[in-house]
C-alpha cells in the first residue's frame, strides 16, 4: 500500500512491521515524531511492544542493551546530543553482540547548538562497532529498519545497527512510501532467537568485567563480525530485493558508472539530488557517475575499489568535518583507494543544515573534473562557505 | 515538475498545507514531496514550506528557489519578506488577503488569486488556521490539483489526526475558499528591500561565535539585540484590558511568556508592550476576573 508520509513515520512503521518488542525512548528533535508515532501505534493497539519512557538517552541505551540481552527485539531512535549522551552505552552494546536497531536522525552536534542536518553526530560513534547505513529517501529508511534486524540478528553478525537518515531533509519530508505487507515482512524476518540470553531458567553472564587476558580476543572477534557483515549485507539485500522488488545495491549503490571518467561518492539525501545532476551532465555528454556509500560500517573497501577502478578522479562528499584532513568519508575513501591512480578531492557541504543546492553539486563535479585533468585544485573544498574560495 | 513555496506563520499550518497538497497530487496518480524549513518553531514566527509535483519520481532534495507558485498564508508577511523572490515570470501567487488581487502590491505583476482565508477559517473552523482554505484557493488558481482531490486529501490527513468531523469541516473550508477566490493581476510597484543579514566570513566571525554588544550594517548584534526583533506582526489577536474589572492581581504579568506586560508602578497601572506581544492569549486565559479580551487585529 502506498502512503504519503514523513521519514519519521516511515521509520516508526518499519519498527512496527519488524515486530519490535521493547522501545526504550527519549525524544529529541528531529527524531521526536518517530517515537511519538510508535507510542500512538502501541496505544491504538496496532503494535504489540513495551514502550519505556526513560529519563535520559544514557538510560535508553542501557535499557536497550539489557532488553536485547534478555532476548527481546529492541528498537529505539535518537539524534545529535542524544546520541552523544548515550555514547558510553553505545560503545558497550556492540562488543557484547546485542543486535539493537537504533535509527539516528542526523543533526548538528553542538556546540554551537543547532537542529539541522549534519553527519557529525553519527560519525562520532563510527568506531563503536555499530554497523551504520545512510539512506536517501523515506522508502529506504523504512526498508532499512526491516533489513537492519535481519543483518543485526544474523548469527554471523550479532551486532547493533544504526540506520541514519538526514534530519528534516528526510525526517520531516513527506513523499510516497510503499508499506510492505505484514505477512511478507514476517516471512522475511523470523523472530529473534539468540543462542545465549539472560534467562532465570538458564542463567548466563553478559557484559561482566573482563581483564586484559581476554579483551584483545574479544576485540578481534568483534572486528571479525563487522567484517563478516559485508557478506551478510549483500545476501540480505538480494533476498529483500527478491521479496519486495526493491534493490538498494547492498554496501554501495552504483549509478551511471559505465565508462565514467570521474565520480562523486555521496551519503544520505545529497545522493538523491546528485542523481538528477548526473543525468543532466550525462545528457551533455560528460562522462560522470555516482557511487552512493550506503554502509559506512562495515566500510566497503573492495566494493569501492571495484566501482571506481578506471576513473581518474573522485570527489567525496562529506556532511561533517573531522577538523583534520577533511571529512571522515573522504579519509576512509582515500585510504580505501590506496595504490590506485585516482586523485581524490573532498567536498564539504551542507554542514549545520545548509541546503546543498544543485549548483553546489555541479560545482563538485566541476572541481573533480579539473582534478582529473591534472589542474591544481584544493584537496579540501568548503562549498558555499563565506571567506573560502572554491 | 511543478514547484511551490509556502509562506506562513507558525500555527497557520503552512507545513500541513504543503503536505496535504502532496497527498492530493498523489491521489491523482502523480509523485509529490513536501517539506518544511523553519527556524526554531514558534507560533507566529515566519515559516517556509516547499512542495514539488511531477508525473515521475522526484529526486531533488533541495529547497525550492524558482517556484512556479507561491502561496502566502498571511499577508502581513508582505511587509517584511519578498515572497515572490525567484518566482517564474509566468508563475502564480495565492494569497490570504481581504484585498482584491489588483490592489495587492507584490513588487511584480503576477497572476494572483486572493481569498480572505482568515475569515473563512474563523467562520468554518472557529480558529485562524488558514491552511485548508488556502488549498482550495490554490486548486482554483493553479489547477495543479482538482478541488475534489484537495477535499479528499484534507479529509484523510486531518481526519486521521483530528477526527472525521474536523476533516469534513476543513474540506468545507477548502471548498468555500475555492468558490470565493478572486483571480487577477497583482501590482508591481513597490521595491521591497530585503532585510539585511549580518553574514561574516569565517575570518570575520568572532572567535567561537562569541558576541559582545555591537552594531553591524544589518542592525544590532550580541546581548540585547533582540530588542530590534519586533513581533507584533505575528499576532492575529491582541489583548485589551478592561481597567475597571482589573484587580491588579498580576497573574497576566506573571504568565506572559514574553514579558510584554509592564508594571508602570507598584500601586498603579499595567501596560502591554504590543511590539513584543505575539497575541498568544495566555493572559486572557489566566485572568481570573475576565478583564482581558483578545481582539482581532493588530495595533
Amino acid at each position: 500500500m502506498k502512503k504519503v508520509m514523513m521519514g519519521d513515520h516511515a521509520v516508526a512503521i518499519g519498527a512496527k512491521l519488524s515486530r519490535a518488542e521493547v522501545i526504550p525512548a527519549f525524544p529529541i528533535t528531529p527524531q521526536t515524531l518517530i517515537i511519538e508515532h510508535i507510542a500512538d501505534l502501541i496505544n491504538d493497539g496496532e503494535m504489540n511492544a513495551k514502550f519505556l519512557t526513560m529519563e535520559s538517552e544514557h538510560s535508553v541505551m542501557s535499557a536497550a542493551a539489557a532488553a536485547s540481552a534478555a532476548g527481546a527485539r529492541v528498537f529505539t531512535a535518537t539524534s545529535s546530543q542524544g546520541l552523544a549522551f548515550m555514547h558510553e552505552m553505545v560503545y558497550a552494546t556492540a562488543p557484547l553482540r546485542l543486535p539493537v536497531v537504533m535509527v539516528n536522525a542526523n543533526r548538528t552536534l553542538g556546540g554551537p547548538p543547532g537542529i539541522w542536518c549534519e553527519h557529525n553526530d553519527s560519525m562520532g560513534v563510527r568506531d563503536s562497532g555499530w554497523l551504520q547505513v545512510y539512506v536517501e529517501d523515506n522508502q529506504e529508511a523504512l526498508d532499512m529498519v526491516i533489513q537492519g534486524y535481519r543483518i543485526a540478528e544474523d548469527k554471523r553478525v550479532m551486532l547493533p545497527i544504526m540506520p541514519c537518515l538526514d534530519g528534516f531533509v528526510l525526517t520531516h519530508t513527506v513523499e510516497p512510501v510503499d508499506i510492505p505487507e505484514q505477512e511478507d515482512v514476517d516471512s522475511f524476518l523470523p523472530s529473534f532467537s539468540p543462542d545465549i540470553m539472560l534467562d532465570p531458567v538458564k542463567p548466563a553472564m553478559i557484559g561482566t568485567f573482563m581483564p586484559a587476558e581476554y579483551i584483545m580476543e574479544l576485540r578481534r572477534q568483534t572486528a571479525g563480525a563487522v567484517e563478516s557483515a559485508k557478506h551478510v549485507v549483500m545476501e540480505i539485500n538480494d533476498e529483500f530485493a527478491k521479496t519486495f522488488d526493491r534493490n538498494y545495491g547492498g554496501l554501495i549503490d552504483i549509478y551511471r558508472m559505465d565508462d565514467a571518467e570521474i565520480a562523486l561518492v555521496t551519503t544520505g539525501t545529497v545522493t538523491s539530488t546528485s542523481r538528477a545532476i548526473v543525468d543532466e551532465l550525462r545528457n551533455k555528454g560528460k562522462k560522470v557517475g555516482l557511487v552512493k556509500l550506503r554502509f559506512f560500517r562495515p566500510f566497503p573497501i573492495e566494493e569501492l575499489r571495484k566501482a571506481l577502478a578506471g576513473i581518474s578522479a573522485v570527489g567525496v562528499f562529506d556532511r561533517s568535518i573531522s577538523y583534520h584532513g577533511g571529512g571522515p568519508t573522504f579519509m576512509e575513501v582515500r585510504s580505501a583507494l590506496y595504490g590506485m591512480n585516482i586523485t581524490a578531492v573532498n567536498h564539504l557541504a551542507g554542514i549545520g543544515g545548509r541546503d546543498v543546492t544543485e549548483d553546489q553539486i555541479r560545482k563538485m563535479f566541476e572541481i573533480t573534473q579539473k582534478a582529473a585533468k591534472g589542474e591544481k585544485v584544493n584537496t579540501i573544498n568548503w562549498h558555499n562557505t563565506r571567506g573560502e574560495s572554491v | 515538475m511543478f514547484e511551490l513555496r509556502f509562506h506562513g506563520r507558525g500555527g497557520q499550518g503552512a507545513v500541513m498545507a504543503a503536505q496535504t497538497l502532496a497527498e492530493a497530487a498523489v491521489i491523482e496518480g502523480n509523485y509529490a514531496v513536501a517539506f518544511p524549513f523553519f527556524g526554531a518553531e514558534r507560533r507566529g514566527a515566519p515559516v517556509l514550506a516547499f512542495a514539488r509535483i511531477d508525473s515521475k519520481k522526484i529526486f531533488s532534495k533541495t529547497q525550492v528557489y524558482v517556484p512556479d507558485c507561491v502561496v502566502v498564508l498571511d499577508d502581513s508577511l508582505l511587509d517584511t519578506i519578498d515572497v515572490v523572490s525567484g518566482i517564474k515570470p509566468e508563475g502564480s501567487v495565492v494569497i490570504n488577503s481581504k484585498e482584491e488581487p489588483d490592489e495587492i502590491d507584490l513588487g511584480k505583476e503576477l497572476r494572483t488569486g486572493a481569498i480572505d482565508a482568515t475569515s473563512v477559517a474563523l467562520e468554518i473552523l472557529k480558529a485562524p488556521i488558514t491552511n485548508t482554505a488556502i488549498l482550495g484557493a490554490l486548486a482554483r488558481v493553479t489547477g495543479i490539483v482538482k478541488i475534489e482531490s484537495i477535499e479528499e486529501a484534507v479529509k484523510t490527513r486531518f481526519g486521521e489526526r483530528l477526527g472525521a468531523r474536523v476533516g469534513e469541516r476543513n474540506a468545507l473550508a477548502a471548498r468555500i475558499a475555492y468558490e470565493k477566490t478572486v483571480i487577477g493581476i497583482s501590482k508591481g510597484i513597490k521595491k521591497l528591500e530585503t532585510k539585511k543579514q549580518w553574514l561574516p566570513s569565517y575570518q570575520e566571525l568572532p572567535v567561537g561565535g562569541a558576541l559582545i554588544e555591537g552594531r553591524t550594517e544589518a542592525g544590532l548584534i550580541g546581548p540585547g539585540s533582540f530588542i530590534e526583533n519586533k513581533v507584533s506582526g505575528w499576532a492575529t489577536f491582541r489583548p485589551v484590558r478592561d481597567k475597571a474589572k482589573c484587580t491588579m492581581c498580576l497573574l497576566c504579568w506573571f504568565y506572559c511568556p514574553e514579558g510584554t506586560i509592564v508594571r508602570i508602578s507598584d500601586r498603579g497601572d499595567l501596560m502591554t508592550n504590543y511590539d513584543y506581544c505575539k497575541g498568544c492569549g495566555v493572559c486572557e486565559n489566566e485572568c481570573p476576573v475576565d478583564a482581558i479580551k483578545m481582539v482581532r487585529g493588530r495595533v
